[in-house]
């Protein structure tokens, strides 16, 4: 069991958290044993690959898996536990306490409904408001996410409007009754690199004005590098590695985990000698129905050994704050 | 270091249940095989069982053994008015029901899908011409395109066949050619194309494997329509004549007798239904388990 | 036209031109007219096709009527008759340039004008379709809601075997089943019934029979596309999931997001399924002795009367073809994205 010190003032609390799926005859373990803590007003970079169950791990937080998932564990929002609730139960949380954004938002609008009324539809739905004031609430809103010329763009439909103010017009309706967490499930991933930056200073802004925990799922360790207080890596279904962002990057940074290692070598530098190969991964993530006994990380290592693949690491913490699961752990930051 | 058991994280129990799992893989299995196996009995009856084991004629029968009612010795179904034995009518009917609809569906694949994939592969001109020809042809409601064709035609088996292509072509085209759209933007049709590979073998290697699950998937569903449709034909005693029995002329003779003989009406019905419904849920199984839309 | 610009036009004659303008460029009026230009081809295929089904065929028309026996003296005199002689195209022109004009031509078996005759019993074929479609309809789109709303859920099982079983039960067949079910065992209708002069009541009421054989399978086809479409947008569509997230309750989804959107799989649904349903009436009618087109297209063809085949024949063709148009327009003017266009920013 990983212990998780909890100081009662932590916003999020995730303890053990598992999710599965039944699917064709197989049971895909899709979040294996998952714990964290959020602080209030902190940033949180949960880092992974596809199939990593970052983004499962976030939705059976908010109630949004599909039927048939079966979920164990605690998640406990400012003392609330949210699993094993009603799904009436943890409306009320979901749009008010806690808010999601998602990754496309050409889809995460309706096509069909304009974009105001999306934005009064969070409102009303958690406070009885008239037309007429939702209305007003939501062209703030926009404000606030500093969209150009609110008033109309309330009436446009989502196809009028461009990547970068779709996005925009999502997190208005996600921050429309000023949750205090807010998670962002790879929110920047579909944009282009400038409006990439934007949408994450508005974020940090937002998240300062409104005194906001935040959230972000991404399978990009710079954008980790860049925003994040706490940064937790997944890999098949588990956490690998987990620390204070400034303990794993930057200078004398200390990544211990050789799946962490990998994913930082792989981001290209204009320092790289020209002309020389990128040190990718190479190989899959496991199939979630087939996990391997060992370290589900092995295969794919270079410095795999056979006690990786006998038993797997367990998470825990080598270091003050920073715990990770491996037995060969990278020296000083050294290459793989 | 710690040691190697200290620190080691054994795997979780499993979350889900093993018994759910398993109904999960039963079920599948169910909704396959036995749509499957109904159809492969219904098939063995229609042409196999009648040259192993002699059953009366179905095209006539003696006036002494009129009107028999189920489960008469000798007539397990009954016999009709005229004394011909029902479940023979049955088995022949069906052994043309079937010879005509395979007949047609293979004709509809070999012909409309060339013309398909040809449509959907090249465009260009040869696309649109294509289409608009389709389109009417569609555009026709198909029982009266049919029954047209039937009509000016002398019923028989082969004009029958005829009459009957002429709706699966344009449907099995229409089809084919959506799905070889679909697959021809696919990156690696693209790949293939740069690399020189001539179209010829892009269209066998690549494209016709990628679209047969649709293809099969339709084909079976086409299948019930055709024998809806010529029953339907014969139903209105355009199609197959008598003396030789077809179902749809079966449904239409027990008219006169509805009230008090319902089963002439019944039996047949039944049995289309039961045979449609199995070429539907197969087809819905395979469309499950080959992942086509 | 919003009431600024009502407004304005009266003010300011050469806004209507610019009105007129926007009109002209607007997307959905372009799309439109497309259409309208592209169903033209199609009609006139759809034109060409039914004559050369027709008259190209082996036999002579004359001899048909006239019977095997009938001499070669008077078989000529009725082709010089009924126009026989001349060669096919010309026949063609003829027939379609009385199409175009409203003329169906003579009907051989009692000398009446086509078009009387297809006008005498349209109505009542018209009548048969509506009620047949408006209550699949309505029944389909109200079944597949309930049953997206708890997927493999008990209601939705049973409305999954039950639309199956209309899938495949041949539409005369069914037809006998309900008459022997509701006329004679249960005697809640006639099997036969012509009250359909008299009150509307009394017209549903010879109409159901007839109305569920046809609109059963339809119900079928409509409750499982569409139940499959709204399923499929929610648990696959992300707007889906953002309006969970919001918090907005279950049904609220369900029929405001998704079903809104699934509309439009049911419009190309009711468009693609037209020649069904109206090639169903030629086989319905009979049974129930319907006095309406499609029986009427029977009688015709066992008395081989070929204009009156003819007239019937491009009367369901254009039916359908314009059936079709028309869902597309709807599809047109629906969707917002076709409507507004992009206006970018």
């Amino acid at each position: 069991m990983n212990p998780v010190i909890s100081n009662g003032s932590a916003l999020l609390e995730v303890e053990d958290l598992r999710v599965a799926f039944a699917s064709g005859g197989r049971e895909i373990r899709a979040v294996d044993g998952v714990s964290y803590t959020v602080e209030a007003g902190s940033t949180l970079a949960i880092i992974g690959e596809s199939g990593s169950g970052k983004t499962v791990g976030c939705r059976a937080i908010m109630g949004l898996l599909p039927e048939g998932a079966a979920i164990s564990g605690s998640a406990r929002l400012r003392g609330t536990e949210l699993i094993g609730l009603s799904d009436t139960q943890l409306r009320k949380h979901r749009g008010s306490d806690m808010a999601m954004v998602f990754q496309d938002p050409a889809r995460s609008l309706n096509p069909t409904m304009r974009a105001g009324k999306q934005i009064t539809e969070a409102i009303r739905t958690h406070r009885k408001v008239s037309r007429g004031d939702a209305r007003d609430q939501a062209i703030e809103l926009l404000r606030l996410v500093r969209i150009p010329a609110p008033e109309r763009r309330f009436h446009e439909y989502p196809h009028q409007l461009s990547g970068g103010m779709r996005q925009r017009v999502v997190i208005a309706m996600a921050l429309a009754c000023r949750p205090k967490l807010l998670i962002a499930d790879e929110a920047t991933t579909a944009l282009d690199v400038t409006t990439q930056a934007q949408i994450m200073e508005l974020l940090l802004e937002l998240q300062r004005d409104l005194d906001m925990a935040l959230i972000f799922i991404s399978h990009d360790l710079g954008l980790a590098a860049s925003y994040a207080d706490e940064v937790v890596v997944m890999y098949a279904g588990k956490i690998v590695e987990q620390a204070p962002a400034k303990r794993l990057f930057g200078t004398g940074g200390t990544v211990k985990m050789r799946y962490t290692r990998a994913l930082l070598d792989a981001i290209p530098h204009l320092e790289r000698p020209a002309h020389t190969d990128l040190p990718v991964v190479a190989g899959r993530p496991p199939d979630p129905s087939m996990l391997p006994v060992g370290c589900s990380f092995a295969p794919r290592c270079r410095s795999a050994a056979d006690d990786c693949t006998a038993k797997a690491p367990a998470l825990t913490e080598h270091a003050p704050g920073h715990r990770w699961a491996c037995w060969h752990p990278c020296e000083n930051g050294g290459p793989v | 270091m710690a040691t190697l058991t200290a620190g080691a994280q054994q795997p979780l129990p499993s979350l889900v249940s093993a018994g759910r799992l398993r109904s999960q893989r039963i079920a599948r299995a169910l909704r396959l095989w036995v749509p499957a196996g109904l159809l492969i009995l219904m098939a063995f009856f229609c042409f196999v069982w009648p040259y192993v084991y002699s059953i009366p004629p179905g095209d006539s029968g003696s006036i002494l053994a009129a009107g028999l009612p189920p489960f008469s010795p000798g007539h397990w179904l009954g016999t009709d008015p005229n004394g011909v034995d029902i479940s023979s009518m049955l088995i022949y009917g069906g052994q043309v029901s079937l010879e005509i609809s395979l007949a047609v569906t293979a004709i509809g694949m070999l012909i409309g899908g060339v013309l398909g994939i040809a449509a959907g592969y090249f465009s260009g001109w040869a696309d649109a011409v294509l289409s608009r020809v389709f389109d009417v042809l569609i555009a026709f409601p198909a029982l009266v395109l049919v029954l047209a064709v039937a009509e000016v035609l002398h019923p028989s088996e082969l004009h029958l066949i005829w009459a009957l292509s002429a709706f699966s072509i344009p449907a099995f085209a229409r089809v084919t050619r959506g799905t070889t759209l679909t697959v021809r933007t696919l990156p690696f049709i693209t790949a293939a194309r740069l690399t020189g590979t001539s179209n010829w073998k892009i269209i066998f290697k690549h494209v016709l494997p990628n679209i047969i699950p649709g293809i099969v998937t339709f084909s079976l569903l086409g299948i019930g329509i055709i024998v809806i449709l010529e029953g339907a034909v014969d139903f209105l005693g355009l199609g197959i004549q008598i003396p030789q029995p077809s179902l749809g002329e079966m449904i239409a003779k027990g008219q006169t007798v509805l009230t008090a003989q319902p089963e002439y009406i019944l039996i047949p019905s039944i049995v289309l239904l039961i045979f449609v419904m199995a070429l539907n849920l197969l087809g819905d199984a395979l469309r499950e388990r080959w992942g086509v839309r | 036209m919003a009431l600024a610009q009502q407004v304005q036009l009266q003010r300011d004659p050469g806004a209507r031109s610019d009105i007129a303008r926007r009109a002209a460029g607007s997307p959905a009026l372009q799309l439109v007219g497309r259409r309208l230009l592209t169903a033209i081809p199609v009609l006139l295929g759809v034109t060409f096709l039914t004559f050369v089904v027709m008259n190209l065929i082996p036999g002579n028309p004359a001899q048909l009527i006239l019977g095997i026996n009938a001499s070669p003296a008077a078989i000529a005199k009725l082709d010089v008759q009924l126009g026989l002689n001349h060669p096919f195209w010309d026949r063609y022109w003829l027939w379609l340039d009385g199409l175009l004009h409203g003329n169906l031509g003579t009907a051989y078996s009692n000398q009446q004008s086509v078009n009387s005759d297809i006008a005498q019993y349209l109505p009542t074929t018209c009548w048969l379709l509506l009620y047949a479609l408006v209550g699949a309809l309505v029944l389909g789109v109200i079944v597949a809601v309930l049953s997206a709303r708890k997927p493999n859920g008990i209601f939705d099982r049973i409305s999954l075997a039950v639309s199956m079983i209309g899938l495949s039960f041949a539409p005369y067949a069914l037809a006998e089943v309900l008459a022997w079910v509701f006329a004679v065992r249960v005697h809640w209708f006639n099997v036969i019934d012509n009250n359909l002069g008299g009150n509307p009541f009394s017209a549903i009421k010879a109409l159901t029979l007839p109305a569920a054989s046809i609109g059963f399978g339809l119900f079928a086809v409509y409750t499982r596309l569409l139940r499959a479409d709204i399923v499929e947008q929610m648990q696959r569509e992300d707007y889906i999931v953002t309006a969970k997230a919001k918090g907005v309750a279950p049904w609220r989804v369900l029929v405001v997001h998704a079903t809104k959107n699934s509309l439009f799989t049911l419009i190309t649904l009711v468009a693609l399924n037209l020649g069904t349903l109206i090639g169903a009436v030629a086989i319905i009618e009979p049974i129930f002795s319907v006095p309406g087109l499609g029986a009427e297209l029977i009688n015709a063809i066992q008395i081989n009367d070929l204009p009156l085949i003819e007239g019937i024949v491009v009367v369901f063709a254009l039916v359908t073809v314009a059936g079709n148009l028309i869902a597309d327009l709807l599809y047109a003017v629906l969707d917002p994205r076709i409507r507004y266009g992009s206006s970018g920013s």
